[in-house]
């Protein structure tokens, strides 16, 4: 009896005290077998295999055949996802927002283009397990603050370093549109024409600083006389070449028009970031075809006058003028703990008129492809990233469990620290039960 | 005929004067006869040629034949308008020169011991202005702090004499600019001291009344100079004037004069409008600014969406005001208090009368009304015998803003503001030069001068044109054989004519003439404003309603899918019978009663209406954090019923929530628990039946953890400072409570003794520990959890509920064991260090061991769909469908002991529920309609027509502020952000407080 009761401690220590560990590289072929298989690219499969090797996806077919060193899961009944895919968030660049040792998303200056947010993402972020315990699996990392925050990339949920994490360097440079907007009140400090010439300085400095890019770019070819490296006019060139995409955080009409005013008369490659207003500017972003990174559905409405559901329907507004969408959560550094409840701004999105599959799309291969990886994630395709979750059912429903992730054909582990201290204290009332006799 | 007036030199007053004269003695006869005037004795009665006579700055005799005696002096009026002189009922006064006294209240922004007068200097300039507006006399006051002290009646004179120099007390609902520490910090703060100091005002009076009769047995009280004012002003009936800067402070200022039976004044906002009714019932003399807003910049359309539909709609509506007020029967009296041009005064008088306000009723405004609130109706507001001279001459009508205010009246002395003659030069002139004939014209208006001479057909303009009192001169270049150039014109009026000399270029001169004067036709400004045509909503703004929800007096659900959150648990085909609010039946195969309103709702879901027992909408202030126990503010004096977060919250089915002070220090204030009465005013939001309860806060937002390295100083800086502060503050409250017993049981000790002082801050705690007001704890670690269990039961009461409570799961058996409920984050963690261990599994494990538990918003945007909140509980820990929907509804119904009439769908309770249009835990569910006492607030359809109504209204204003002329109504914009709706808080992040 006390050998068992031993025995159990030291398993249950090991249960609740242990951090998680990241997966070790996928070394023989796992088969889920009999899922539905929510494709993303080609509808939803029923009772389908899916086979993957050496992290990718190798095989979607009914009734593959396992080899003998197949890992074989049996899915009938289960829902098979490809990974979710947050737009914008600061996960891994933050811990506690209140504490602010813990903040490394903001750096000092408001021009920072050279900086990049995958070396500071912290790989231990307790914030990480629990992001993917519900599917989310991608999280595309980014500055903020200042007009040019700096560079996002695409973490992976998964890894022992920071460069293990990540999938994707750079997505994009981000840039937050200068605000737009002007205080009419009488009372205001800055009167009114003044506010609007600091717009339009605001506006002309980040004209002159593409201008700048592009005559550095010009004196370094060739055989400079002297030789006079800037990093922030280095990280800048890809961009104003169009190489590379500029995400633009707009919300208001007067920003998002600029915006998309700004990127064709800079011949710049641009999507935005938040887009509050874009769906009053469907036609301008449909036809200069600019997509959006909704910046979650879950947000009050922006003006006292507007409809109650002006969130929650943007990304159906979206959808129904033709411009391309994802759903993201938003990127503060509060929301950083909080990218696990993707689905279900996805989910309210649906609810008020987006179909349920585009829902679903919306945060997987629509984002992916605006990120510039949707030939390698966002969907369940031989070829692909076996970066996926079995799930208990519908990932749009906050009922449903997420129950085994893969990471590049990893076996993710799928405890975290909620669920460490849930067991944790299960057991002290299990030890109270047992003193009372229960 | 008009004849030029007879200048009267007017040399320094001399009644009156004390002082020895300082060189030879100066006798000015002061006996005048106004002659010839348009005399407005009252506001319903003017004479026509009528006189004055004033002898010794009182009025002798008015009317048309009066006796005109030897030593008078005659003033021909020409006609002009005579006014009883006006009173700007309101004037701002910097306090100067005032001395603190030792004596004064302990609250720097407390002084109802000062008084107005005593600070009030002249100043040249604005006398002027005043002047010119009509004014004689000035309603002063101070325009700082709380209790701002006495106002004073100063006339403009040249002595700036004093009438009355105690005319009210003057209470303002001030809160501190931002930076400024102090007590109170916020609106919230800043009713709890006017009513804590008014208690105290009564409590003084008997205590000097005991020690008077008593010295030997007590204490003397303590000298405090401003109680001792407010007791002499309450016991003398003084009239207590509020400032108010929108329509629910004026009803904040009326709850007050109830609960004290003061006699009440206001300074109106020009929002009145909106609260009609309410604020016209308690009967309150207003003080009415003329401050309509200025033209909303409308034409960028981005910047029109920058303003609210109330703003777009208060621009057209404001200038009803007077006239609505005045029509429901309020005293008012107007001020020049609130423009920023004065100028602006007669031009909003005129559109305000435009819209519909009678010329008699803005009469009585400026004269009748303030004097008799004032306490001048027998010798001020009318020009009548025995009555002062104070007189307002203008010539023509007063109320159309072109004719200028010629002179004012003050006791007895003339100030001319225009001293431009009455002359009508204005018009057409047969005139001759020479052998010239032709036709002059003259077009004088107090701004500009112009004219021309017409011979035959040419048409010559006239240059340098001058008027000054019966001269008149000009250049023109008439043709004429004479050496070419100019001709100069100079001459003057004489009976009738104008005649003078005209000298050629080559110096002849000529005499020229013009007779025949015809007056110039003034062409009538025919578009006449007529009142707004829109109608006030309410609330007012985008989906306010026009007229209330109606309550069906039967009405039959049919074919539901009901889940009770009863022990009925979920009820398929069921129907639901409600009358007159309340659910009279509910089952299956239940026959609707004839007549009965129907919902078809098969394939719908409806759940008892969702309760947030956690909340900050609709609270205007949300912390008084300047002291670490603020227990005497409550959230009923802030409640702001025109939130737009309760129409959203209702569009997400949440029906009842409570209002909490916010976490800023360790007793907060006293919460509100309100239905979602969406329309009504604040006091129809209360849900009176629920018993009262009070915020507490542990933690680091009490110990001002995240506030910056500013904020160390206030105790308590850790959790053990703050469970001293909680036992300190229990402690006072047992003694206050032992000394308010014995004092009322001992009949000898009432009458010798000084009472002790009734405290608003120990009532509640005193509450507390007798069980009647609930507890609700705003807490994260399981450390502070347990010490405030742990307090309570030293102390004998129960925590009723554990607020946020994120470490709860760590000590639920004591929770559990204690009788504390749990009102909780579903899933937030991590945004500051004492959430770092918080967990969604949270909710699970406190139920598991007996807790009562509940999801909350703290967030008016989370509050909008606590049923997915519910489905967390469900995800995370595996509860069942019916548990996770009671914790959003009879669970939090129970923490909030209002569990008898709403939380559940059981006959005899309040008919308060939601259709949905799915499984009410899935995503997919979307709320239809929301019922709240048998009234439907929230429906898809409604909710569809009241924003195409909104549209429409801003178009139509839209239209309508384009259509006016430039310049028309100039002033300055409402504030376009209006910052007001757009509050979007937690709990842990509202430590700004602060006042809308």
């Amino acid at each position: 009896m006390k050998r068992i009761l031993c025995l159990y401690l030291i398993l249950s220590t090991y249960l609740w005290a242990s951090d998680q560990v990241p997966a070790a590289p996928q070394t023989s072929p796992i088969l889920i077998k009999n899922g539905i298989l929510h494709t993303v690219s080609h509808g939803v499969l029923d009772g389908f295999d899916l086979l993957f090797e050496q992290g990718l996806i190798t095989g979607i077919e009914k009734d593959i055949a396992p080899s003998s060193e197949t890992e074989v899961i049996d899915a009938r009944g289960k829902h098979v996802y490809p990974g979710l895919i947050a737009g914008t968030s600061a996960l891994g660049l933050v811990e506690i927002s209140a504490v602010r040792a813990t903040l490394d998303y903001d750096e000092v200056g408001d021009i920072t283009p050279e900086v990049r947010a995958n070396v500071s993402y912290n790989p231990d972020s307790e914030s990480i397990p629990v992001t993917r315990s519900n599917g989310v699996l991608f999280v595309n990392v980014a500055p903020r603050g200042g007009l040019i925050p700096g560079q996002s990339s695409l973490m992976m949920m998964d890894g022992w370093t920071w460069e293990d994490a990540t999938f994707q360097h750079p997505t994009a440079m981000h840039i937050n549109w200068p605000e737009m907007s002007l205080d009419l009140n009488p009372e205001s400090e800055i009167p009114v024409s003044e506010q609007e010439e600091n717009r339009r300085q605001r506006l002309r400095a980040l004209d002159d600083l593409i201008d700048q890019a592009r005559r550095y770019e010009i004196s370094q070819r060739g055989e400079p006389t002297r030789l006079a490296h800037d990093l922030r006019m280095e990280a800048m060139i890809p961009y104003v070449n169009g190489k590379r995409p500029f995400f633009i955080h707009a919300q208001e009409n007067r920003q998002i028009e600029a915006a998309v005013r700004w990127a064709q008369r800079q011949g710049v490659k641009i999507a935005l970031v938040g887009g509050g207003d874009a769906g009053q500017l469907s036609a301008l972003l449909k036809e200069n075809q600019i997509p959006v990174i909704v910046e979650g559905t879950l947000k009050l409405p922006s003006r006292r006058n507007s409809n109650y559901s002006e969130s929650y329907d943007l990304p159906a507004r979206l959808y129904a003028a033709g411009v391309d969408f994802c759903i993201s959560t938003d990127g503060s550094g509060f929301a950083a703990a909080q990218v696990r409840d993707l689905p279900n701004h996805a989910a309210m999105a649906a609810a008020f008129g987006l179909p349920l599959e585009l829902a679903l799309r919306s945060i997987t291969l629509s984002a992916a492809e605006i990120l510039g990886v949707g030939d390698r994630i966002g969907s369940l395709d031989v070829g692909k990233e076996a970066s996926l979750f079995i799930a208990s059912g519908d990932i749009l429903e906050i009922t449903s469990l997420v129950e085994q992730a893969y990471i590049h054909g990893t076996k993710t582990d799928m405890s975290d620290r909620h669920k460490s201290l849930y067991k944790k204290y299960q057991e002290k009332y299990r030890q109270l039960d047992r003193v009372e006799g229960k | 005929m008009k004849q030029p007036i007879l200048l009267v030199i007017l040399a320094t007053v001399l009644s009156g004067q004390t002082g020895p004269p300082t060189d030879l003695m100066e006798v000015n006869p002061r006996v005048f006869v106004l002659q010839n005037a348009i005399v407005h004795a009252e506001p319903e009665q003017s004479i026509s040629h009528a006189s004055i006579l004033i002898r010794d700055g009182l009025i002798e005799e008015v009317g048309t034949r009066i006796n005109i005696p030897d030593d008078a002096v005659i003033i021909d009026m020409n006609g002009n308008h005579i006014y009883a002189g006006f009173i700007d009922a309101w004037v701002d006064l910097d306090p100067k020169d005032i001395q603190s006294s030792p004596r004064s209240h302990w609250i720097d922004v407390v002084h109802p011991e000062w008084v107005a007068s005593d600070s009030y200097t002249h100043n040249d300039s604005t006398v002027k202005e005043w002047r010119e507006l009509g004014f004689t006399q000035l309603h002063v006051g101070f325009n700082k702090g709380i209790f701002r002290g006495q106002s004073s009646l100063i006339d403009l004179d040249k002595a700036a004499s004093i009438t009355s120099s105690a005319v009210s007390q003057v209470l303002d609902f001030y809160t501190r600019p931002r930076g400024e520490d102090g007590y109170p910090e916020a609106l919230l703060g800043t009713i709890a001291v006017m009513r804590q100091t008014l208690y105290d005002a009564e409590w003084y009076e008997k205590a000097v009344e005991i020690y008077s009769r008593h010295p030997n047995k007590n204490e003397q009280p303590e000298a405090d100079l401003a109680l001792a004012t407010l007791s002499d002003a309450r016991s003398q009936r003084t009239p207590f004037l509020f400032r108010t800067t929108h329509e629910t402070a004026a009803q904040r200022a009326i709850d007050i004069a109830k609960e004290f039976d003061l006699k009440l004044w206001l300074i109106g906002s020009g929002y009145e409008y909106r609260r009609l009714p309410e604020i016209t019932e308690a009967k309150p003399f207003i003080i009415l600014p003329l401050n309509f807003p200025g033209k909303p910049d409308i034409t960028p359309p981005y910047r029109a969406d920058q303003y609210t539909t109330e703003q777009l709609k208060h621009w057209d509506m404001a200038p009803d005001n007077p006239q609505k007020l005045v029509n429901s029967g309020a005293e008012i009296a107007l001020t020049s208090h609130g423009l920023e041009d004065l100028k602006q005064f007669r031009i909003n008088l005129s559109l305000a009368i435009e819209r519909g306000l009678s010329e008699s009723a803005a009469l009585a405004a400026l004269t009748t009304t303030p004097a008799k609130h004032f306490g001048l109706d027998k010798t001020h507001g009318k020009i009548k015998s025995g009555y002062q001279a104070n007189f307002v001459v203008v010539r023509g009508s007063y109320f159309d803003a072109s004719n200028p205010v010629q002179s004012v009246w003050v006791r007895g002395n003339r100030y001319d503001v225009d001293l431009n003659s009455d002359l009508e030069f204005d018009g057409s002139w047969d005139f001759s030069l020479e052998k010239m004939q032709g036709k002059l014209t003259l077009s004088a208006s107090p701004s500009q001068t112009s004219g021309n001479i017409k011979l035959d057909t040419t048409t010559i303009t006239l240059n340098h044109l001058k008027l000054d009192g019966t001269r008149i001169s000009w250049t023109a270049d008439l043709p004429h054989s004479q050496k070419p150039g100019m001709i100069r014109f100079h001459g003057s009026w004489n009976k009738d004519i104008l005649s003078g000399l005209a000298i050629y270029p080559d110096g002849q001169e000529h005499e020229w003439q013009a007779s025949g004067h015809t007056a110039r036709t003034v062409k009538a400004e025919t578009s006449k404003a007529s009142p707004s045509n829109l109608k006030v909503s309410f609330p007012e703004g985008a989906f306010g309603f026009q007229e209330l929800p109606r309550q069906p007096a039967s009405l039959f659900i049919n074919d539901a899918t009901v889940w009770t959150s009863s022990p009925q648990g979920i009820v398929k085909n069921c129907d639901l019978l409600i009358q007159k609010g309340k659910i009279k039946k509910i089952g299956q195969n239940l026959t609707p009663p004839k007549g009965a309103e129907v919902i078809e709702a098969n394939g719908k879901h409806i759940t008892p209406g969702l309760i947030d027992a956690h909340s900050h909408t609709a609270g205007a202030s949300i912390n008084e954090g300047s002291q670490s126990v603020t227990s005497e503010v409550r959230i009923q004096d802030v409640l702001d019923p025109d939130d737009i977060s309760i129409y959203r919250e209702l569009a997400g089915g949440l029906t009842t929530i409570q209002v909490l002070h916010g976490s800023a220090n360790t007793i907060g204030g006293q919460n509100s628990v309100i239905k979602l009465r969406w329309g009504s005013d604040a006091h129809g939001l209360i849900m009176q039946q629920a018993p009262k309860g009070l915020k507490f806060a542990l933690g680091e937002n009490v110990k001002q953890s995240n506030w910056g390295d500013d904020n160390v100083t206030r105790y308590p800086q850790t959790r053990m400072g703050v469970e001293q502060v909680l036992r300190d503050a229990f402690i006072r409250a047992q003694d206050y409570k032992i000394n308010m017993e014995n004092y009322s049981k001992r009949p000898l000790w009432r009458k010798t003794l000084i009472p002790p002082r009734r405290d608003l801050e120990l009532d509640p705690l005193v509450e507390v520990l007798e069980g009647s007001c609930r507890v609700h704890v705003h807490s994260y670690r399981q450390d502070e959890i347990l010490m405030m269990l742990r307090v309570a039961e030293d102390f004998g009461f129960t925590v009723t509920n554990m607020e946020h409570v994120l470490e709860g799961y760590k000590v639920a058996d004591e929770m559990a064991r204690h009788g504390a409920g749990a009102t909780t984050f579903s899933d937030w963690w991590a945004y500051k260090f004492e959430v770092y261990d918080a967990i969604p599994y949270n909710a699970v494990l406190m139920q598991k061991a007996g807790v009562l538990v509940s999801f909350k918003s703290d967030s008016d945007e989370l509050a909008r769909r606590l049923n997915l909140e519910a489905a967390k509980g469900i995800k995370y820990g595996g509860m069942t469908e019916i548990e996770a929907m009671n914790t959003v509804t009879i669970n939090p119904a129970k923490q909030l002991k209002i569990d008898k009439w709403v939380g559940s769908l059981e006959e005899g309770k309040d008919a308060d529920f939601v259709v949905w249009s799915h499984h009410p835990l899935s995503t997919q569910a979307v709320c239809e309609q929301t019922w709240v006492d048998g009234r439907p607030y929230f429906s898809l359809e409604k909710n569809a027509e009241l924003l195409a109504q909104d549209k429409q209204i801003r178009l139509d204003i839209i239209q309508k502020i384009l259509n006016t002329k430039d310049g028309d109504r100039p002033g300055p914009s409402p504030d376009p952000e209006n910052h007001k709706y757009q509050r979007a808080y937690r709990d842990d992040q509202a430590w700004e407080g602060g006042a809308r």
